[in-house]
């Protein structure tokens, strides 16, 4: 089995181009899993269009692609207008909806090519593009069993799992984790305090060998002037990943003002808060053009 | 108010000094190895693909034997290099992160068994 994770894009809320960025990168949330044949395509944020291009040089005769949407924030679909393989006839894309019969995703995304906002209209892209759904949040697409969850972020978002042959990576973007602790008050008196996950996405995440998870904000950045925001604190998603037993921890979907300096210090100090669980969990940053086996 | 005297004046002089072509300056891409065997030593990137390993066909070669026969290659991409490992049996790790491969960026550290490298952008 082959179980590939890429990450074309790793900032969140907008791109981030410039030199203080450079070994992160600037480009929006885009992350593609392969498992075997299947290609599944996890936000289409600015990466995505990074994405489209080194598809094309795959010389694929034709492209069949799942995309799952975390939700349709701009920096989650501005990539989409600019993915090249999307124009061409003999691709194939479906688009996720999270319940029966639900085309939201479908129909955001083509508004966003109406032309007030763009030259392109979403009929003028020649490949076969179609509204699917997962279902009831579980499903098995091209032997792969995928599965969502709803999350705590402005207007929802979504997080999603893949699983095969006994290997899990989990996507969960946009989740403002702080907000859903039980006890957000004692969390704020002992920052080094554990901090108990609810029990819901601890069983979705349960031994993910990667978890890739919005760690947006330090410590000092989200209280009390983020508070609210949709996402957490970055030292918030180690307690999860700890508690639900994940083998990989990559903190993604970076601060617009982070550059790869401080991101440097915010996984710092994820580390600290592992050790101090006395847990192996391995975290690092998520960065744009890395390329991992899950599969090992 | 600030006043100009005649000296302020006569600081600049109108001339015909040509404008001087200037080749763009070019430095290599780099490897460094800090650590392991034949460290340390400084390897400039010349090639479109560059292999690592122990194997004595290996462009840079590291004779240990943590390291596999062909470990990892190197090549070009965007400009500069990235790296892929050649299922190797200890694997390539960036910054720490075991990689499958990797778009290499400046002071990235890689490391393949018992050798250690860091990667220096060209220009
Ligand atoms: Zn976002
Ligand atoms: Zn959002």
């Amino acid at each position: 089995m082959a179980f590939l994770v890429r990450f074309w894009g790793t900032r969140g809320s907008i791109p981030t181009p410039g030199r203080t960025t450079n070994r992160y990168g600037g480009n929006t949330s885009c992350v593609e899993v392969c498992i075997d044949e299947a290609l599944f395509i996890c936000d289409g944020g600015t990466g995505l269009r990074e994405l489209g291009i080194d598809l094309m040089k795959r010389g694929s005769q034709s492209i069949v692609a799942h995309l799952l949407f975390s939700h349709m924030h701009w920096d989650h679909i501005q990539g989409f207008p600019f993915f090249v393989p999307a124009y061409i006839p003999s691709n194939t894309f479906y688009i996720y909806g999270t319940s029966p019969g639900d085309r939201r995703f479908h129909n955001l995304l083509s508004g966003q090519m109406r032309s007030d906002y763009f030259p392109v209209d979403f009929s003028e892209l020649n490949a076969d593009i179609r509204a699917v759904d997962l279902g009831n949040a579980d499903r098995v697409i091209d032997g792969v069993r995928v599965r969502c969850m709803e999350q705590c972020h402005p207007g929802t978002s979504y997080a999603y799992s893949f699983e095969k042959g006994g290997r899990k990576v989990v996507y969960a973007t946009d989740n403002e984790i702080d907000m859903t602790l039980p006890d957000a008050k004692a969390v704020q008196a002992d920052l080094a305090a554990p901090r108990k996950i609810p029990d819901d996405l601890v069983a979705f995440v349960r031994d993910a060998d990667l978890l890739i998870v919005d760690g947006q904000y330090t410590d000092e950045q989200y209280f009390p002037k983020h508070v609210g925001w949709g996402h957490p604190r970055a030292t918030t998603a180690v307690d999860l990943a700890v508690q639900a037993g994940a083998r990989q921890l990559a903190i993604y979907h970076h601060d617009p003002m982070q550059s790869d300096i401080q991101i440097d210090m915010k996984i710092a100090a994820c580390r600290s808060r592992v050790q101090a669980f006395g847990s192996s969990l391995f975290v690092f940053a998520a960065r744009e053009g890395i390329e991992l086996r899950i599969d090992q | 108010m600030i006043s100009q005297t005649d000296d302020d004046i006569r600081l600049t002089e109108e001339t015909d000094i040509p404008v001087i072509p200037v080749q763009p300056y070019h430095r290599p891409h780099v490897l460094q190895q800090v650590r392991g065997p034949l460290s340390p030593q400084l390897i400039e990137l010349n090639d479109d693909t560059v292999i690592v390993g122990r194997s004595s066909e290996a462009q840079i070669r590291v004779p240990s034997s943590a390291l596999s026969r062909t470990h990892m290659r190197i090549e070009r991409y965007q400009g500069g290099y990235r790296a892929i490992d050649l299922d190797s049996s200890n694997g390539v790790y960036l910054n720490q992160i075991r990689i499958n491969s990797a778009v290499l960026r400046d002071g990235d550290t890689i490391q393949l068994g018992n050798a250690v490298f860091i990667y220096h952008e060209g220009k």
